[in-house]
């Protein structure tokens, strides 16, 4: 029993960590931009496709040339979305409605092409790392613990980048006022498109990282895009460190009630939570940019 | 230095300003007066590139700049200082002041304007690492003004420094102004409440329903028995 504990316990946090890693970029688009984005979800697939197209090239046989490969193929084409499908709505009116409308029309339109390129069918990638070792008496996969050691260094290295780098205390500033950010002389329009293009690679990261453990499908993405919105709305939109502890609570419940009541049963327990949570604190966790 | 020749601007369809024309020399410090409400910010922010419906022509050292946005502007050394501050609150104030120095043109000089900076307030020097959101009104006042150096800029459009300040800091803010325009920075200046910085004007004008009403010497505005009264408070 406790065993099986212990491991619900770390298949939770391996999950969790993922999703901190889409949850943190859905937020930082939200933050900075106050736009949603309805194709992260088709981003996460994305991502899988691209590790599943380059695993496919012959010459192409470990992970680390897959990151080096995909991690600019995400945010050059993230940048490009927001600078001509994005930006021109942000000059008109009501331009949050329109850019959910494109950016839903885009993952209709991705998720599509994927089935055409693709088929219908699975797709799986390689495990990251193989074998297992023992901890006591537990047994821990290589893979899991590639996955988290990933995860956790990716929202490590975009933590750095935000707070050390000048596009990023940039980006923290369009965040925290855009009024300021401009009489300071920073470029908005590059901001939102770099911000864009980096969510794109958290989430398509991601899409690499769970596809190993749960399949590639041509719309396998609107789930992770509910996980995050959930996650990002339970943390509290906008704010990065309330998405990192919303999305291990949420990677918890969900191993928790899927080992305890079945897979079945773990979005209707995050909805349950996600609303208890909102009715008693409306602005999530913590409902500020931290 | 800054030439404005029949600026209109206009916040949506509303008519903020009617063909205002004045003139800021080379190290000169111009004062902007008028009543709330009328357009003095409008004017500041029309200069800086931070309104977008703008019409007629603003000329900076003979270049038209009309129309060009902030980024461009704080690269040439035109820098606004918002009356309501505008800083990033979640960011400590070493961080406010790198930000200040985001340009270009300003990163070569970021280490000497800080230090700079830092010797013109002091108490800047002993928080960096505090908040913006925890500071009081006057030191935040101040960090803005100070942020605003950190462009590097030639030209300071300064908006009400007094707004939200204790009176025993205005002596301060008039001595700043005083101490950067000895540095060489052309300084327009919308402010009211500082008998001193209106002493230091090189030249007045008065700003009235989004139009011009009165340009002069100082000495002019002093002999102005309704200027005098309304906006000079003496």
């Amino acid at each position: 029993m406790l065993i099986e504990i212990i491991d619900v316990i770390i298949s939770g946090l391996i999950n969790g960590s993922v999703y901190a890693l889409m949850a943190v970029g859905l937020t930082l688009i939200y933050g900075v931009s106050k736009a949603f984005n309805f194709a992260y979800g088709s981003f996460y697939s994305m991502g899988g496709y691209i590790a599943f197209l380059l695993f496919g090239a012959s010459f192409i046989n470990n992970y680390l040339v897959v990151f080096c490969l995909a991690v600019p193929i995400l945010l050059v084409f993230g940048f490009f979305i927001e600078k001509f499908l994005v930006a021109p709505l942000r000059k008109r009116d009501d331009w949050e409605i329109k850019v959910m409308m494109i950016t839903l029309g885009l993952a209709l339109f991705l998720d599509n092409s994927y089935q055409v390129v693709f088929g219908a069918r699975m797709k799986s990638l390689p495990s990251i790392l193989e074998g297992s070792f023992e901890l006591g008496e537990f047994i821990l996969s290589y893979q899991d613990v590639g996955i988290f050691i990933l995860s956790i260094g990716g929202i490590l290295i975009f933590r750095w980048f935000l707070n050390n780098t000048r596009t990023g205390m940039s980006v923290r500033a369009v965040a925290q006022n855009p009024a300021g950010a401009q009489i300071v002389g920073i470029p908005k329009d590059f901001v939102f498109a770099a911000t864009f293009a980096i969510s794109t690679v958290m989430v398509g990261m991601g899409g690499i990282l769970l596809a190993q453990k749960y399949f590639i499908t041509p719309t396998g993405g609107w789930d992770i895009l509910v996980k995050a919105w959930v996650i990002t709305a339970f943390g509290g939109m906008g704010s990065i460190k309330g998405s990192l502890y919303a999305a291990f609570i949420v990677g918890m419940l969900e191993a928790f009630v899927g080992w305890y009541f079945g897979m079945t049963w773990t979005l209707i327990a995050l909805f349950a939570v996600l609303l208890t949570t909102l009715a008693i604190r409306p602005q999530g966790l913590m409902g500020k940019w931290g | 230095m800054i030439k404005v020749q029949d600026l209109n601007a206009f916040y949506d369809d509303f008519h903020v300003l009617k063909n205002v024309s004045l003139e800021v020399g080379k190290g000169q410090v111009v004062v902007m007066l008028g009543p709330n409400g009328h357009g003095k910010s409008t004017v500041l922010k029309s200069i800086c590139g931070l309104v977008d419906k703008v019409s007629g022509i603003i000329s900076y050292n003979l270049e038209n700049i009309t129309g060009k946005g902030s980024e461009k502007l704080v690269n040439q050394g035109i820098t606004y200082i918002a009356e309501n501050r505008e800083l990033f609150p979640e960011m400590s104030v070493l961080e406010n002041l790198k930000l200040g120095a985001y340009s270009m043109s300003a990163r070569p000089h970021e280490k000497k304007n800080l230090e700079k900076v830092f010797s013109l307030f002091p108490r800047l020097a002993d928080r960096q690492t505090q908040l913006a959101s925890t500071m009081s009104g006057g030191e935040a006042r101040m960090l803005a003004i100070a942020r605003g150096l950190m462009s590097n800029a030639k030209f300071l459009a300064i908006d009400e420094p007094s707004l939200g300040l204790q009176p025993n800091l205005r002596d301060e803010v008039a001595r700043i102004i005083k101490e950067i325009n000895s540095q060489g920075i052309t300084i327009l200046v919308v402010e009211q409440n500082i008998p001193q910085i209106t002493e230091l004007a090189d030249k007045i004008y008065v700003l009235e329903e989004g139009s011009i009403s009165f340009e002069g010497s100082k000495e002019e505005a002093l002999g102005n028995d309704h200027l005098k009264e309304i906006f000079l408070g003496m």
